[in-house]
């Protein structure tokens, strides 16, 4: 069995990359506006059902990606603006079943505009890397180093310019990031817009290799939440390792133990990271005074 | 005022003393309209509403000298037990009578302490192969059990004198889960070592793990026991990571569902073994699925999907069954079904095999009969050999 552990931690990183990459745009909303954005797996979904519409017409895959995550940016700025900006201050609980609610209209409107049955866009890359130790599809790889280019970006975002300036001060302290002039209308849409094109260009890439269908970002958001304990909310490592981490711990307990158990094992890696580091692997612990 | 009423009164007599009205019958059905199971389970809704429309243009249905128009009051379960449960007793609060489905086996087992718990109800499952689910009291069913699913596999191991197989099987199915103690033995009566066996879960994408451990087992043949939205991934993802041997699936794959998921050229090879299915009888010259397949296209602009023959032939086989005890009476309607004869019955897309003194049931279970499909191009293509006994009204 030892010898079969290459393939599986290759299994278990590109499982990963793809939670990551869910993860990642989830942990920046969550840990600059403290909203629980449950529709992310809906903005995922759709990333995923543009990209399918534009190659449907036939739009070249690798131009329909950034197009249809576009169009999931305004979807997530909407999205904000409708669903939570005016209940900002409503406590943690209106945001919590806006949440829910938006999540479950994004579903219904996809259904209605293009049905409940699974479609799949065609993946552009069939091609699989075969070494004496492991095989890897092609497509895998370009998702392994997406989730990486989009931790790169939004890294940059938020730590080489006055954007990402504001938005951290933010995070760390709202309400003196307020009373030093910074306006949280545009921080939180710009927020929202960098959260929502991670989640588009998640779908539009795993759209590529998994079933598109209305409800499918329902697992992966609960996965991505996963991760935000693992990693800690609002740090982008901690997405990325996280997911990596989630991945690869999901393919040996399958491939070591069971893989009746593959579930419990994400959720028993939850439980022990909330008791030895609640804050996250990468969080660190609030002093209230 | 009281003028206006008058003559509002004398009009309502008019109208109904002027046309006989047909009695409303409504027939329930649960299936997975929406999720990841609803290209099985909205073609079936639309089979029996079909059904429904064309029986009501042809002027309803005559039970004991009335005729009913026939409505369809539809519960979606999602493939899921707990939406499954509500969406049948929703039904039941409708004053349904008369219930066609569920598709899904992890469904089936749910709703039927509620089944045996209301005699006054009547099922007609034509999805789920779960076990335990019929009493042949009030619930039959038209769908094979999951030991049919499973003997045709075998079978077909067996044709080949494949010796090692390993096993993939969604352990979020009743039907295949149930049956898998009496398919090992099976599997070992018919000489086949078991080299390995692993588990998934319906909506699961990612299967390298269980795909890898399967693939160094180095079985001459991995059976497949779920659904086709993961039966393609898995045998995507295990061409991917090497695996050599014969892929045998269990599962009803409409084409269209397939190729949503894998490429048509990496399923060439790929062999099906399950109860006899639509295309198989469209395949085959069926008269009745050829006039089936050919009006759900005329009303819907698309082919009838796998399992619309056996919605096609619950609606039909509950229908007749109602005439044949000449009225809408639950028990009395169970107690034709029992006595029921395959010959009894129009409209019948399924050939199934007569039971004794030719009866349709046997226990509640009919029994239709299995074959397996080899993938070609991009459709599913006889086995050579194959030929299909016509047991039914033609």
């Amino acid at each position: 069995m030892i010898e079969l552990l290459p393939q599986q931690l290759v299994n278990g990183l590109a499982l990963g990359s793809s939670y990551a990459l869910i993860a990642l745009g989830l942990t920046l909303v969550f840990g600059v506006l403290q909203i629980p954005n449950f529709p992310h797996g809906e903005l995922y979904m759709l990333g995923a059902s543009f990209t399918y519409v534009l190659v449907g017409y036939g739009v070249n895959f690798w131009l329909a990606v950034p197009i249809a995550s576009l169009g999931v940016v305004l979807v997530g700025i909407l999205l904000d603006q409708v669903g939570y900006r005016r209940i900002d201050r409503g406590g943690n609980l209106s945001l919590m079943i806006a949440a829910l609610a938006m999540s479950t209209v994004l579903q219904q409107v996809a259904t209605l505009l293009w049905g409940a049955e699974p479609h799949t866009t065609r993946t552009p890359f069939t091609g699989i890397l075969r070494t004496p130790y492991f095989s890897i599809g092609i497509y895998q790889i370009v998702i392994f180093a997406a989730a990486l280019l989009c931790w790169l970006f939004v890294w940059l975002v938020l730590h080489r310019s006055r954007l990402g300036l504001a938005i951290r001060a933010m995070a760390q302290n709202r309400t003196a990031a307020l009373l030093m002039g910074i306006e949280l209308t545009w921080v939180r849409i710009a927020t929202f817009a960098i959260g929502a094109l991670i989640g588009g260009i998640a779908g539009s890439l795993l759209g590529a290799a998994f079933p598109i269908y209305p409800t499918m970002g329902l697992n992966p958001v609960l996965k991505a939440f996963v991760i935000l304990v693992i990693g800690g909310v609002g740090n982008l490592w901690g997405a990325i390792v996280g997911g990596f981490l989630l991945g690869i711990l999901e393919i040996l307990v399958a491939g070591y133990i069971s893989s009746q158990l593959q579930d419990i094992g994400t959720f028993a890696i939850l439980v022990v990271v909330l008791i030895i580091r609640p804050n996250g692997l990468f969080g660190r612990a609030e002093v209230l005074r | 005022m009281k003028r206006l009423l008058a003559t509002a009164a004398i009009a309502a007599l008019l109208a109904g003393g002027s046309t006989v009205q047909a009695e409303e019958l409504v027939l329930g059905e649960i299936h997975p309209i929406t999720g990841p199971a609803s290209f099985y389970g909205l073609v079936m809704s639309q089979t029996l509403k079909m059904n429904a429309e064309q029986a009501n243009a042809a002027g309803g249905i005559d039970i004991g000298g009335k005729k009913y128009q026939i409505s369809i009051d539809t519960g979606d379960d999602q493939a899921q037990a707990t939406k499954g449960v509500a969406a049948f007793r929703k039904l039941l609060a409708d004053n349904v009578h008369f219930v066609i489905g569920p598709l899904a086996s992890a469904v089936a087992p749910a709703i039927k302490p509620v089944i045996d718990a209301r005699p006054d109800v009547l099922q007609i499952i034509d999805g789920s192969i779960a076990d335990g689910v019929v009493n042949g009291k009030n619930s039959f069913r038209v769908q094979a059990d999951a030991d049919t699913y499973n003997d045709a596999a075998i079978d077909y191991l067996k044709s080949k004198g494949i010796k090692s197989s390993a096993i993939l099987t969604d352990r979020g199915h009743q039907g295949f889960r149930m049956s898998e103690q009496r398919m090992m033995k099976s599997l070992k009566n018919a000489g086949v070592n078991i080299a390995a066996q692993e588990y998934f879960q319906m909506g699961d994408t990612d299967f390298s793990a269980q795909i890898t451990k399967l693939a160094a087992s180095q079985s001459e043949a991995l059976i497949l026991r779920g659904y086709p939205g993961e039966g393609a991934l898995i045998t995507k993802q295990a061409q991917q990571l090497g695996y050599k041997g014969q892929i045998v699936w269990e599962m009803g794959a409409p084409p269209s569902t397939v190729m949503k998921n894998i490429p048509a050229t990496q399923m060439d090879g790929v062999v099906n073994c399950i109860p006899r299915m639509m295309a198989d009888y469209i395949r085959l010259n069926v008269p009745n699925a050829i006039k089936v397949a050919d009006a759900f296209h005329a009303r819907y602009g698309k082919d009838a999907g796998e399992n619309a023959a056996f919605s096609n032939d619950a609606f039909w086989i509950l229908t007749t069954a109602m005439q044949k005890a000449g009225g809408v009476e639950p028990g009395k309607v169970a107690a034709v079904l029992k006595d029921l004869k395959v010959t009894d019955v129009p409209n019948l897309i399924i050939q199934y095999k007569p039971q004794e003194n030719g009866l349709l049931f046997k226990n509640g279970q009919a029994h239709p009969p299995s074959a397996c499909q080899i993938w070609h191009g991009e459709n599913w293509a006889s086995l050579p050999g194959d030929h299909l006994d016509l047991t039914t009204k033609n």
